[in-house]
């Protein structure tokens, strides 16, 4: 039995939408396919009868500045992501979120996209560019269009997007301005290529010691990544001290919902060491800020 | 000698095949018109096959045949009792064989031209189950009134029971000045060894249903895939190629006797690979055990009396739980003397995966409470771990708790003087990092019986072969231990080489095939290179000799009989088990993160007497690899099931070590304490340096935080729960 039947290499995400909308049978986009082809092998995922191979497709696979804001790529492999320039200076936390993201063979060709595409809600870069604002540019058969991050998720391995007509291009981050930064870190056993128990990513704008803006999301807080908005609220506009922050934490603990997952952390323990990570991420995102 | 190998660290043969890729494991073999295998394991737990439908799989695109129960003639197999039916399901003859009692269960397998068709056709086949209750707690299932799994071996689950008992428990209690309980729990560990199982099978050129498949002993395996076919040992065969790791987790059958039920019905090959999955849920795993344990010192620091209880969780085959129980006897009271001294030892059937052999046999659990109790004592009396260790040692001529001395000499001593020397214990200064780092050393110490034994008369088999005319040109050693990466094949070169005095890389090896070579005994307990070693020192010598006695080819064959051992008394345990130890001495500093609960190991220091190391760099490996294994066992792997079923079935939810989880240094010192039977006094090795590492990084995280963990592995949530900082 073979997994699939016919494999496409587009040129153009129009052609690749074409391609998915008309296949004969059962087609899926492929980039990276270090989760695709694993579920297809073990059968954890119905043979397909046409893979629609994304790196090839030159806008997919950019990753640079466009105006006040950064562009990548959907199908640019995480690798590139975490050692890139531009990403180091406008999304650290997603270079750092990126450079964790399984062990090294496998980052050498997965993709941010294949990553946000699977819609869990701890997902490394899903984290990450859930507190830089991310946008999405989707494409579908009427043309793109530009969708808030956090609206492609519905729930725990749920996308909003329609699969069998739909495509991320990539993703749009504002540029890293004077007075801001970010930052991304992650609790999990030292082995490198297991999922995280727990992560964080915090984006904020400081004035000398006052907090102008910030954003803080922790994964898994809940069925889709958290956006721990509550304890965003705590903080803004506030001076940076241990005071303000202790208050912030027990915002973010009364809104996260953590939960016990039976194969690699309890609920309780997550609530306990969210406090330790979320005061490590901030600090250092406040630090870079300066 | 110009040859002298023994005590040189020479090249692996195996090595560059390795590491270049050319070496052929099973997974790698096929043969012309050669069909492939897929099982269809039992989805429960525990149930009764009340029909298995097969029409639909019979059907299916490419399928050449679908076997059930009905098609196996001795429907039963095991290596210390045939308690586990090959295929579960209605038809045999033997009663009961209808009933699945693990996950591990097979129900009917399929052969097919493809491996996709015959994965494709084994999700056809229809199952009418009847579930039963389901047991997965030894303690529930040791009950009266508990349902029993096995009717025909009695009327109670309990399937294992040992009684050590040696002097007036009373009196002993009643002069120790302290006394530490404890109960400790011991966790299940799977053998993730590289290769999954997998197996090509064919009929030879003499027409012989020929398996080969990696196991840990050809005879065994042969002896069991032919009473499963009700025929003669010599219509089977088996060969081992290249196997990818054991640890003793193939020592019982896993795919060789369904596959050569496939090539005796339709005689062509026929070839089978388990993936991860099927190899995790597929094979036994490390017993479980529940330990009690009561033991008494006075103030001067002497052991007086210790009792303990351990419940195993055989799981729903025996395996080897006899054999592995009995070690975990004998184990339970440490390389100590203790005057008076009481060990009761269960093994109870329940429905979990079956119990197996894994490196240590019973010993790590064992030695976790022995030793964890032993460093309590010694806080309790304010006494050096090591000290009190060294007060209590076990000595040439004190007799063991089975009523008999030891068989010398008892290197105990020397063990822990040189890992306290090496470790500079004495000097040991906490060093402060980090406000929420803290930091510990530990010390533990174990030792490990060579062989089986137990009343069991050891033997190995082994032939050399001298050519040549004037001088001696051609070398070949015959013997069928099994090389599971350990290096065995190795050292038999470098005992032939040494005693004919011919350069070790140029013997010839002929290895494991059942067809032409004598019993080797298991790649197991520690045994090979003192089985082997003695088996082809004395073919060597024979060979050698009718050499000089101008005989062309000179040919021996030699059977290495080791001495004799006698089983437990029923109540006393009174027994000359062993004829040989083996001993264990280790120091370990380890970091904990009271924040995240994370375990570091910075250093381990293994002092293990080998009696003599043979290959001084595969001693070293051996004892690198077996801290690793054992730093998973305390720290990393947390298997989890859910009323029977694994629920971490893939690597990627059962974590075992990587790189970057490992210790960061593992200082191995080699004692050579000669053993008066081992070939140059080597002793056994494999199993030694896994024993003392868990108690040792137990008490590295006390010394660290001031907390006792008396259940493995010790994991962040459990090290943050001991410390009160979660629920």
């Amino acid at each position: 039995m073979t997994l699939w039947q016919n494999y496409l290499r587009p040129k153009t995400v129009a052609e690749a939408v074409d391609a998915l909308v008309h296949a004969p049978g059962p087609a899926l986009p492929i980039a990276g396919g270090t989760d695709l082809l694993l579920d297809l092998k073990q059968g954890r995922h119905a043979p397909v009868h046409t893979l629609i191979d994304l790196t090839f497709i030159p806008e997919m696979t950019l990753l640079e500045l466009r105006g006040d804001e950064l562009f990548i790529g959907a199908a640019v492999p995480v690798n590139r992501i975490a050692l890139d320039p531009l990403t180091g200076r406008h999304a650290q936390a997603l270079a750092e979120a990126c450079n964790l993201i399984a062990g090294p063979q496998v980052r050498n060709t997965a993709t941010l996209g294949g990553n946000v595409a699977h819609a869990l809600p701890a997902a490394d870069g899903t984290i990450a560019l859930t507190a830089l604002e991310a946008q999405a540019e989707v494409a579908g058969v009427s043309g793109t269009r530009r969708m808030p991050f956090t609206s492609l998720f519905l729930g725990p391995g749920k996308s909003a997007l329609d699969k069998s007509a739909e495509l991320i291009v990539g993703f749009y981050l504002p540029k890293t301005g004077k007075g801001q930064a970010s930052c991304f870190k992650r609790i999990m056993r030292p082995q490198g290529v297991a999922l995280p128990i727990l992560n964080c990513a915090v984006w904020l704008e400081r004035e000398k010691d006052i907090v102008k803006d910030v954003h803080i999301a922790v994964g898994p807080g809940g069925a889709t990544p958290f956006r721990a908005t509550e304890a965003e609220n705590t903080l803004h506009g506030q001076s940076f001290n241990s005071e303000t922050l202790t208050r912030t934490l027990e915002s973010l603990l009364g809104q996260a919902q953590f939960r016990t997952s039976a194969r690699r952390a309890s609920a309780d323990y997550r609530r306990h060491i969210v406090g330790g990570l979320f005061m490590n991420v901030i600090e250092t995102a406040w630090k870079r800020a300066e | 000698m110009s040859n002298s190998s023994v005590g040189q660290s020479l090249p692996r043969p195996d090595a560059l095949g390795k590491v270049t890729g050319q070496t052929r494991f099973s997974g790698d073999l096929s043969r012309p018109g050669m069909l492939h295998m897929k099982i269809l394991f039992a989805d429960r737990p525990h149930a009764r096959v009340k029909h298995v439908e097969t029409g639909n799989a019979q059907a299916a695109p490419g399928v050449m045949a679908v076997f059930t129960a009905r098609d196996v003639p001795v429907n039963e197999y095991g290596l210390q009792i045939p308690d586990q039916p090959v295929l579960c399901g209605p038809g045999s003859d033997k009663p009961n064989t209808d009933i699945v009692r693990c996950m591990a269960d097979q129900i009917a397998v399929v052969v097919a031209r493809t491996e996709s068709e015959a994965e494709h056709a084994v999700k056809m086949i229809e199952v009418d189950y009847e579930d039963l209750p389901v047991l997965t707690d030894p303690l529930q299932a040791m009950k009266t009134d508990a349902p029993i799994l096995h009717p025909d071996r009695g009327d109670s689950n309990i399937c294992v029971h040992y009684k050590i008992h040696k002097g007036d428990m009373d009196a002993g209690f009643k002069s120790a000045d302290v006394i530490v309980e404890g109960e400790y729990h011991t966790p299940v560990q799977e053998h993730a060894y590289l290769q999954p199982e997998a197996g090509l099978a064919y009929l030879d050129e003499e027409g012989r249903i020929t398996v080969e498949a990696g196991g840990q002993w050809t005879n065994a395996d042969q002896s069991g895939i032919s009473h499963a076919l009700g025929m003669p040992d010599d219509r089977v065969r088996v060969i081992y190629p290249a196997i990818g790791g054991a640890f003793g987790g193939r020592e019982d059958l896993s795919v060789q006797i369904v596959l050569a039920l496939a090539v005796w019905k339709l005689q062509q090959p026929v070839k089978i690979i388990w993936s991860r999955r099927e190899s995790i849920v597929g094979h036994g795993k490390r017993h479980p055990i529940t330990i009690r344990a009561k033991w008494g010192a006075t103030r001067d620091g002497r052991l007086v009396a210790a009792e303990n209880e351990l419940i195993g969780d055989a799981g729903a085959y025996m395996y080897t739980s006899n054999k592995v129980l009995g070690n975990a006897a004998i184990t339970s009271s440490g390389p100590y003397f203790i005057p008076n001294f009481k060990t009761d030892v269960y093994g109870v059937y329940t429905n979990q995966l079956p119990s197996a052999a894994f490196r240590g046999f019973g010993a790590p659990q064992a030695l976790f409470m022995a030793e964890l109790q032993m460093n309590k004592l010694a806080e309790k009396l304010g006494m050096d771990p090591a000290e009190f260790r060294l007060n209590n040692a076990l000595q040439d001529g004190l007799t063991m708790n089975v009523g008999t001395p030891a068989p010398g000499p008892v290197s105990i001593i020397q063990c822990i003087h040189a890992a306290r020397e090496r470790f500079q214990w004495n000097k040991y200064r906490r060093r402060r990092t980090k406000p929420h780092i803290r930091r510990g050393r530990g010390f533990a110490a174990g030792f490990k019986n060579v062989g089986f034994s137990f009343g069991y008369q050891e033997n190995c088999w082994a032939k050399v072969e001298i050519h040549g005319d004037g001088d001696i040109e051609r070398v070949i050693v015959h013997h069928a231990g099994a090389e599971v990466g350990q290096g065995t094949h190795t050292v038999m070169r470098q005992v032939a080489a040494q005693v004919i005095d011919y350069p070790a890389e140029k013997i010839q090896l002929h290895t494991s095939d059942s067809a032409t070579q004598g019993n080797p005994g298991s790649a197991s307990a520690s045994r090979m290179t003192f089985m082997a070693g003695n088996a082809i020192k004395g073919a060597a010598e024979a060979a050698l000799a009718k050499w000089k006695t101008e005989e062309r080819p000179a040919i021996a064959e030699y059977k290495y009989l080791a001495p004799r051992t006698t089983p437990f008394d029923k109540e006393t345990g009174h027994s000359t088990p062993n004829f040989s130890y083996a001993y264990v001495a280790q120091a370990v500093e380890v970091e904990v993160d009271i924040e995240t609960g994370q375990v570091r190991v910075l250093r381990v220091v293994s002092a293990d007497d080998v009696g003599k190391a043979i290959n001084p760099d595969l001693v070293v490996a051996q004892i690198e690899g077996a801290i690793v294994q054992a730093h998973g066992y305390a720290v990393v792997e947390d298997y989890r099931t859910e009323n029977g079923r694994v629920l971490t079935d893939q690597l990627s939810t059962y974590l075992i070590p990587t790189i970057r989880d490992i210790p960061e240094k593992v200082d191995s010192v080699l004692v050579e304490v000669p053993d008066p039977n081992g070939p140059w006094g080597a002793r056994g090795l494999g199993e030694l340096p896994f024993l003392p590492l868990a108690p040792a990084i137990a008490a590295a995280i006390h010394d660290a935080t001031g907390v006792w963990i008396d259940e493995i592995p010790f994991t962040p949530e459990r090290v943050l729960r001991a410390l009160g900082r979660i629920r």
